[in-house]
């Protein structure tokens, strides 16, 4: 609030005095750690979010490393080991499983390519996305002064806090993480290491009940977002007059709603496999290193598998729905032009969100649950293009004739189109059953969803970190740090997803953690990209061969350079919330949507005036008007709202 | 300042907040109730084993029906009470509602603590003894002079037990035991520590893969341990689940059965069941076996002459599933007292103390025993869907009650000042009340009747 | 929602009504399993018909669902539609009616 009231005129200060009045003065403890407030909220998921997505991210680096040089100890292994506590840190969750000369193992590696997928998907992308940008954007956009729960807002934070400390814990027990992969397959994630004594030792047991907590919190989360959309539109809110943005969010949760319940029930069974020696997910007669099982049998892993994807499916769409709503704020306020398509992108949205329920099973061709379902499978999961391809060709279209503004957000934003294009295109094969019984399990399905998901979701997060920055804390982000965070990524993300679709074609698995090398024979041919790389790699004096195994290198190469490009962003983060340069008004992209209309940072109760819905959401260069932008709330042109909430307020009580 | 819309309706979606809410959570639930019921589903189509059915407590099952839609009926009314502002009333059926919903936990209690008390043995052809275990169930060993274990010096995933995971088998008082070097300790869980530590450091010192520790009893002792916490044993060895091995004698690895049912319908010839061994059963309980099933399936053929005796579930119950009443076979002639199995599992709650001249009591050989369990998610898919489903929905009838409850107890300053509030809250209670007994509508049957 | 005083006094007696007839159903429920129908199947499909109409009364009256705003059956109405899917697809994948095979061998039960 104090940085609002340096910043702002007098009719401000006033306001906040007022409703200052009104509430006993907050300490630190419910300010910022237990608030209620959706701002609040949206930061800590915010910042939980990125330091998990920076974690998982350093996962990925380990794994990269032992892929492209297997056998070959961690770079500076010892002097990271001899750090204080950190070395300390390391060992315990890492260090202790290493090879004793330092390299990477099988088993150390199923761990960090387990968690690396289960922390970017469900404590990455998820909070960040959906939990921290619908947190703090949606209720500013519809103009309400908070979410319709506060409490279970501020629940929903704490079980999704509580989550993580259990999933981090995982690292240190008994067994360590789990080593099955993110979708957890039973029977092997049903029996795997069960032969150890203690379940608590076990890291699946911890896996399982950090889920159910991570369930229940994204549940609390749906729940108030879609009561708080229905229910807290301010005055002249028709749903036709909502931001794109609130419509994505609306459909992520129900896909959460609806979807995630099916987990829980599989994330239970599964528990109750492992801890009360039940049978849910394992077959009669079920054998393990040539002894029989103590089960009764009569399971069936299939059951597994249809209950996981059931969600793991929508989950998907989870991860790309935020990007897009992100994109839809960014794209029309710096191409200075309207959405285009706006009532058919939300009709794309909501067939979007129906279908995504429908498609699940395409995981599972390779399962041989029958001919009839693959078929319908592909029947749905062919049609599901359809709206995804109209949303993209949407912002493509916006983006025509616009005076684009090629500043750091919008720089992600366009690169997130061909990106994401990419990844979508590439899907297309899989999507039929008899191409993807060649490339199931391969590298090429990996590049296709990290497409979608890295140089995709992840790059529409940064570009609303980089729109939004303003508004938390009244001062940008740099601009010119921006751009070398900005470029670094953009290369290093194609040098790491890219080669994996040559790679993904000639038949590289996904588990193989030397990057197969014990297969060489069968992968030693050539063509024009591993070609390419031993001439590159000549030119600079290296020696490298000419065969798909250079490909790693090539990928590690990207790997390592999008990390020195997270260096810039880093530094521009945390040195901007005090240090960057201040705002000079309220909206300082000149954007059209509600919560440019808010003080900055907006303060407990959000609205200095009783904002109404007066026209759309994406009013840019509207002909006749004085002003490239037309905002929300403005009645007529140019007029500020002044009229201050405090005494309409009043009126709920 | 504050969120609007929490007591009077929005006038265009006519709803008050809380309402969306309850019914966006219901509709959370119902995917979650419906996973768990496709789960069953699916489970029962690919059952590889007959689907138990009436084999639960119908009358305990129906008794909480009846509570639980009682329960539904006072929660309406106090909320209906509530509205009419008869304040009286709407404690008293709060109160009705809270308490059913005791009474329902308790059914439940007793319900779940008979079975497990109550095990179900299959024997290497199939047959399905059920009964009760007596003395429990324990491999034991006597006279153990050496006890060896190999702890791996590199850590991995499968080598995470904690260390002295054998001391509670040992019978008696810490045991003395010598080490390689000569020493004499006394074994507990801290010498234990401090001996795989200092081995560890030998195993590395000459650089070797795993550290082996070896030592010798000063007095032969003794060790029981239940099967599920051993790996493997022989005449003269035992390995426990941490890889702990220790030399001895076998002493006993039989298993004494108080047999309640004789289940023949995995036997191709259920007269030829392993259970009428003259070990076991033996020749007069197999008459009667024999009389029983000739009975039902003579019943069978007269009450339905056009049915496939083969394809009735019912009939395959009946007469291959022989419950024992008595600790004698009964004479000729009065065997098949019973016409429907529905108190099949009333016994289960005597406990093993008062039993004793209920059922014959057979002593089982390890090598004709497969699989045993008892009646918890171990045994079948059946038991874990059952203990799964109930469960949870017995979860859901605890917070239920105990929302209601704080409503009722707590809620007091809003009853007063603003009951209309207090109205929608117990609607909204109300509501998700209603949906536990929704789902106990669909339990009930599957799981008890159908 | 039955707003106005009386509508919800003369609510009372049916819901009493209402939880007598749901009673009844539970007892007819359990007498009809005894009854050996020709399938197995058939006695199933007795009880989830019952089993479906006692859903249906208290969702309709004691939920208060016969009377609902707009947004609520909206909700239930997609709700209904997954669950059905969940149910449906779940034990369609066990055998395979395009090429007659599957897992496991259709079995009377």
């Amino acid at each position: 609030m104090s940085a609002a009231a340096t910043t702002h005129d007098h009719a401000h200060d006033h306001a906040h005095d007022d409703h200052a009045h009104g509430h006993h003065q907050q300490n630190f403890v419910w300010k910022y750690i237990f608030s209620t407030d959706h701002k609040t909220i949206g930061m800590q998921y915010g910042l939980t979010g990125l330091i998990f997505l920076l974690f998982g991210f350093f996962l990925m680096l380990l794994m990269r490393w032992s892929i492209a040089y297997p056998g070959v100890p961690v770079p500076a292994i010892e002097t990271i080991r001899a750090l204080p506590a950190i070395g300390d840190l390391f060992e315990a969750m890492f260090g202790r499983w290493l090879n004793a000369d330092g390299s990477l193992n099988g088993e150390l590696y199923n761990m960090l390519g387990a968690m690396h997928g289960t922390i970017m998907v469900f404590f990455g992308i998820v909070p960040l996305g959906f939990a921290a940008f619908g947190n703090f954007v949606m209720p500013l956009q519809i103009g309400t002064i908070d979410m319709a729960f506060p409490r279970l807002n501020m629940m929903s934070y704490w079980f999704f806090f509580i989550s993580c400390v259990l999933m981090m814990y995982s690292f240190f027990v008994g067994t360590g993480p789990v080593q099955t992969g993110w979708t957890m397959y039973s029977p092997l994630a049903s029996t795997a290491n069960i032969g150890v004594t203690s379940v608590w030792n076990h890291g699946h047991t911890w896996w399982l009940t950090a889920m159910v907590f991570n369930i229940s919190a994204s549940l609390l989360g749906s729940v108030n977002f879609i009561a708080t959309i229905i229910n807290l539109r301010t005055k002249g809110m028709t749903w036709m007059k909502m931001p794109f943005f609130c419509w994505a969010m609306f459909v992520t949760a129900f896909l959460l709603l609806l979807a995630f319940p099916p987990l829980e029930v599989a994330a239970i069974l599964q528990l109750s496999d492992r801890v009360f020696g039940s049978s849910f997910y394992l077959p009669t007669g079920l054998m393990e290193g040539g002894k029989h099982l103590d089960i009764s049998g009569g399971g069936s892993p299939l059951l597994y598998q249809h209950l996981f994807w059931f969600l793991a499916h929508p989950e998907v769409y989870v991860l790309i729905l935020p990007a897009f709503a992100i994109l839809t704020d960014i794209i029309p306020c710096n191409a200075r032009r309207p959405l285009w398509g706006y009532k058919s992108m939300v009709y794309s949205v909501l067939t979007l969100g129906f279908l995504s329920f429908l498609v699940w099973a395409h995981h599972m061709y390779l399962t041989g649950m029958g001919t009839m379902m693959s078929t319908y499978f592909q029947i749905t999961t062919v049609l599901i293009s359809v709206p995804s391809v109209i949303l993209l060709t949407c912002m493509m279209i916006s983006l025509w004739g616009g005076s684009i503004r090629f500043n750091t957000q919008m720089l992600f934003a366009s690169a997130f189109l061909p990106m994401f294009g990419i990844g979508g295109l590439t899907g297309l094969p899989l999507a039929f059953a008899f191409i993807d019984l060649a490339l199931h399990d391969t590298y090429y399905v990996i590049g296709h969803f990290h497409y979608v998901v890295a140089p995709g979701t992840i790059f529409a997060l940064f570009a609303g970190v980089y729109h939004w920055f303003p508004k938390i804390t009244g001062r940008f982000m740099n601009d010119k740090l921006g751009k070398w965070h900005f470029w670094p990524s953009l290369v290093g993300m194609n040098l790491v997803f890219a080669p994996m679709f040559i790679q993904g074609m000639a038949g590289f698995h996904r588990r193989w953690y030397d990057g197969g090398k014990y297969f060489e024979n069968t992968s030693g041919f050539t063509n024009w990209s591993t070609t390419l790389t031993h001439k590159i790699g000549a030119f600079f004096g290296f020696d490298i061969p000419d065969n798909m195994l250079s490909l790693n290198i090539v990928m590690s190469i990207g790997a390592f350079i999008l990390a020195l490009g997270q260096v810039p962003f880093i530094i521009n983060f945390w040195f901007s919330i005090k240090g960057g340069k201040k705002t000079t008004s309220d909206n300082p992209w000149d954007a059209t949507t509600m919560e440019w209309a808010t003080p900055t940072p907006p303060p407990h109760g959000n609205f200095l005036f009783d904002p109404v819905a007066h026209r759309g959401p994406y009013e840019y260069s509207v002909p006749g008007h004085g002003t490239d932008f037309y905002p929300q709330w403005e009645s007529e042109p140019g007029k500020p709202e002044t009229n201050p909430a405090a005494d309409k307020v009043l009126a709920h009580h | 300042m504050d969120i609007p819309y929490t007591v009077h309706a929005r006038p265009d979606t006519g709803l008050y907040n809380a309402k969306i809410g309850i019914w966006l959570f219901l509709a959370s639930e119902v995917m979650l109730f419906g996973g768990l019921f496709s789960a069953y589903i699916f489970l029962r189509v690919g059952a590889d084993y007959p689907w138990p059915v009436h084999d639960l407590d119908v009358t305990l099952g129906f008794v909480n029906t009846v509570v639980l839609i009682a329960s539904s009926v006072t929660v309406v009314m106090a909320w209906a009470c509530l509205k009419m502002r008869k304040f009286g009333w709407y404690r008293i059926n709060m109160a009705i509602t809270v308490l059913c919903a005791a009474v329902f936990m308790i059914n439940k209690t007793l319900e779940y603590k008979a079975k497990f008390a109550h095990y179900a043995v299959k024997l290497t052809d199939g047959t399905l003894l059920t009964g009760h275990l007596p003395h429990g169930y324990q491999i034991k060993f006597d006279g153990v002079t050496e006890l060896s274990l190999s702890v791996p010096v590199k850590k991995s995933a499968v080598s995470a037990d904690p260390v002295g995971y054998v001391l509670p088998f040992i019978e008696g008082d810490a045991p003395k035991f010598k080490t390689e070097d000569g020493q004499e300790i006394t074994l507990d869980q801290a010498t234990f520590a401090s001996l795989a530590a200092s081995a560890v450091e030998k195993a590395k010192a000459a650089n070797k893969g795993s550290a082996s520790i070896k030592l010798v009893a000063a007095t032969p002792v003794k060790f029981a341990a239940k099967p599920s916490e051993i790996f493997g044993y022989t005449d003269t060895t035992i390995t426990f689940r941490d890889g702990t091995t220790a030399t001895g004698k076998l002493v006993d690895d039989k298993m004494t059965l108080e047999v309640d049912g004789v289940d023949a319908r995995g036997v191709a010839q259920s007269e030829k069941s392993l259970a009428f061994d003259h070990r076991y059963l033996g020749e007069a309980w197999q008459k009667a076996f024999v009389s029983n099933r000739d009975h039902h399936i003579s019943k069978f053929e007269k009450d339905y002459p056009t049915r496939d005796k083969s394809k009735s579930a019912t009939l395959q119950k009946e007469a291959l599933f022989f419950k024992l009443h008595s600790a004698t076979p009964p004479a000729e002639g009065e065997a098949h007292g019973e016409k429907h199995g529905a108190e099949a599992h009333a016994p289960a709650e005597h406990g093993g103390g008062h039993g004793e001249a209920h059922h014959p009591t057979v002593v089982l050989e390890k090598k004709d025993i497969t699989f045993f369990s008892n009646f918890t998610p171990k045994l079948n898919t059946y038991y874990a869907i059952y203990f799964t489903l109930t469960g949870l929905h017995g979860a859901h009838v605890v917070v239920g009650a105990l929302v209601l409850l704080y409503f009722l107890v707590f809620d007091d300053k809003r009853l007063k000042k603003d009951p209309e509030h207090l109205a929608n809250r117990v609607e909204v209670g109300g509501l998700f009340w209603h949906f536990v007994d929704l789902v106990w509508i669909f339990l009930f049957p599957l799981l008890y009747l159908l | 929602m039955a707003d106005n005083i009386e509508a919800i006094q003369k609510s009372v007696k049916k819901y009493i009504a209402i939880g007598a007839l749901l009673i009844f159903f539970s007892g007819l429920t359990v007498a009809l399993s005894y009854i050996e129908l020709p399938t197995h199947g058939l006695n199933i499909l007795v009880g989830m018909i019952l089993a479906t109409i006692k859903a249906a009364l208290v969702a309709l009256i004691f939920m208060h669902l016969n009377h609902e705003r707009s947004t609520i059956y909206k909700i239930l109405a997609f709700t209904a539609v997954f669950a059905i899917v969940l149910f449906v697809l779940f034990v369609l994948s066990h055998d395979d009616p395009l090429t007659f095979s599957g897992f496991y061998s259709p079995v009377d039960r």
